[in-house]
């Protein structure tokens, strides 16, 4: 059951989107045992709800993609533990969102099933697996542009997409992350939006994604596989991402599909040394 | 600036770039703001106000874009297709050489 959170809906009119948001806050908080912040409200009087966001794990639900609670959870310096975005969620249901702010049967539908699928994701939280399969030590080159400290592992496993990810490679499984030049380009990043263990992933697909005040990276996966492990301590700190991305900061673990057939679009060391380089010096010139 | 290939393709054999689909879009213009690659291009006094202006500056595979808009009016094209693309014109030039 989602239990003791404060959670924090866009409460936006501008779509339709925003009024479910409203109204799976209400529902999740009518078993008196979490509390809802009101986004308007929480702008002109913080003290009245530092406490509630102080004392729970925050559930942020945005409506759309313009994610004006997480910005605002941000702006605020709260810890997102738990986020949905009520546009995707309905995209992913095979929901067509209508054009007004009445939530008809079909949005009624919506707020049900994602108000179950909350409850049962937190007690499935409890007992899915995260362990690590591999153990990685990472030998860097590192270069500096500016305040900017770029490190880039070159142990002959570990290969790049040109979309910075990188995947340290043990015969049919390999461990993945995004590379430093992501992390320096979000800043501090705030929420982790995991994949789920057993989904099954195309080469350069979404592996899940990260998310700063500033933007949304969603990750593109180096190999095509079955993710068999996530790092969960990302989900409750993903500013170790920042801290480390190749070692702490790991995000996922795949059992590899084609490791083969895979890598022949994937590079070495050198060469993103080489394109990370010239990305760097190239957002210096603008 | 613009990247000139992708993995060994030259950029412009790639499709990959954002559609707006403008009976969706509100010219709020958070995409221009994010993108770093000047993909996109403000026409402040034409009907159409937002273009994609550089297509061969997307990052083949980015859709960080998509991510900041609210009306959901950028898509891309097929993943899974691209990349069988960029693989059959590496099988192509590896014939070639």
């Amino acid at each position: 059951m989602i239990e003791n959170y404060a959670i924090l809906p866009c409460n936006g009119l501008d779509k339709c989107a925003g009024a479910i948001s409203r109204e799976l806050a209400i529902k999740l908080c009518e078993n008196d045992k979490n509390e809802i912040i009101c986004p308007v409200h929480f702008r002109v009087a913080e003290k009245k709800y530092n406490k509630i966001a102080g004392d729970h794990p925050l559930l942020v639900i945005d409506g759309c993609q313009t994610r004006c609670a997480s910005k605002l959870a941000a702006e605020k310096n709260l810890r997102i533990i738990k986020k949905i975005i009520i546009a995707e969620e309905a995209k992913g249901h095979g929901i067509e969102l209508n054009d007004n702010l009445r939530i008809t049967d079909q949005e009624r539908v919506l707020i049900d099933t994602l108000f179950n699928e909350l409850n049962r994701e937190e007690d499935n939280i409890l007992s899915s697996s995260g362990e690590s399969a591999l153990s990685c030590e990472f030998d860097y080159e590192t270069f500096q542009n500016g305040k900017f400290i770029f490190r880039i592992p070159k142990n002959g496993e570990v290969l790049y997409n040109e979309n910075d990810c990188w995947a340290w490679v043990n015969e049919n499984r390999a461990r993945i992350g995004v590379t430093d030049y992501v992390q320096q380009n979000l800043s501090d990043i705030l929420y982790f939006y995991p994949p789920e263990i057993g989904d099954e992933i195309d080469q350069f697909g979404e592996l899940g994604s990260i998310e700063s005040s500033k933007a949304v990276f969603e990750m593109v996966s180096p190999f095509s596989g079955k993710v068999i492990s996530v790092n969960e301590k990302l989900e409750k700190n993903p500013e170790l991402i920042n801290e480390n991305p190749y070692e702490l900061g790991w995000v996922a673990e795949l059992e590899l599909t084609d490791p083969e057939g895979d890598k022949e679009l994937l590079i070495g060391f050198e060469k993103y040394l080489e394109i990370t380089k010239k990305k760097v010096e190239d957002a210096n010139v603008r | 600036m613009s990247e000139t290939t992708f993995m060994g393709v030259e950029r412009n054999l790639i499709d990959w770039k954002p559609t707006i689909d403008y009976s969706k879009c509100d010219y709020c213009m958070e995409c221009v703001e994010f993108c770093p690659h000047k993909v996109f291009e403000v026409r402040e006094n034409e009907e159409i106000r937002l273009i994609v202006k550089n297509p061969l500056n997307c990052v083949v595979f980015c859709r960080a874009c998509s991510k900041t808009c609210g009306p959901d009016a950028l898509s891309f094209p097929d993943k899974n297709l691209t990349t069988q693309r960029i693989k059959d014109i590496r099988k192509e030039m590896e014939s070639h050489d």
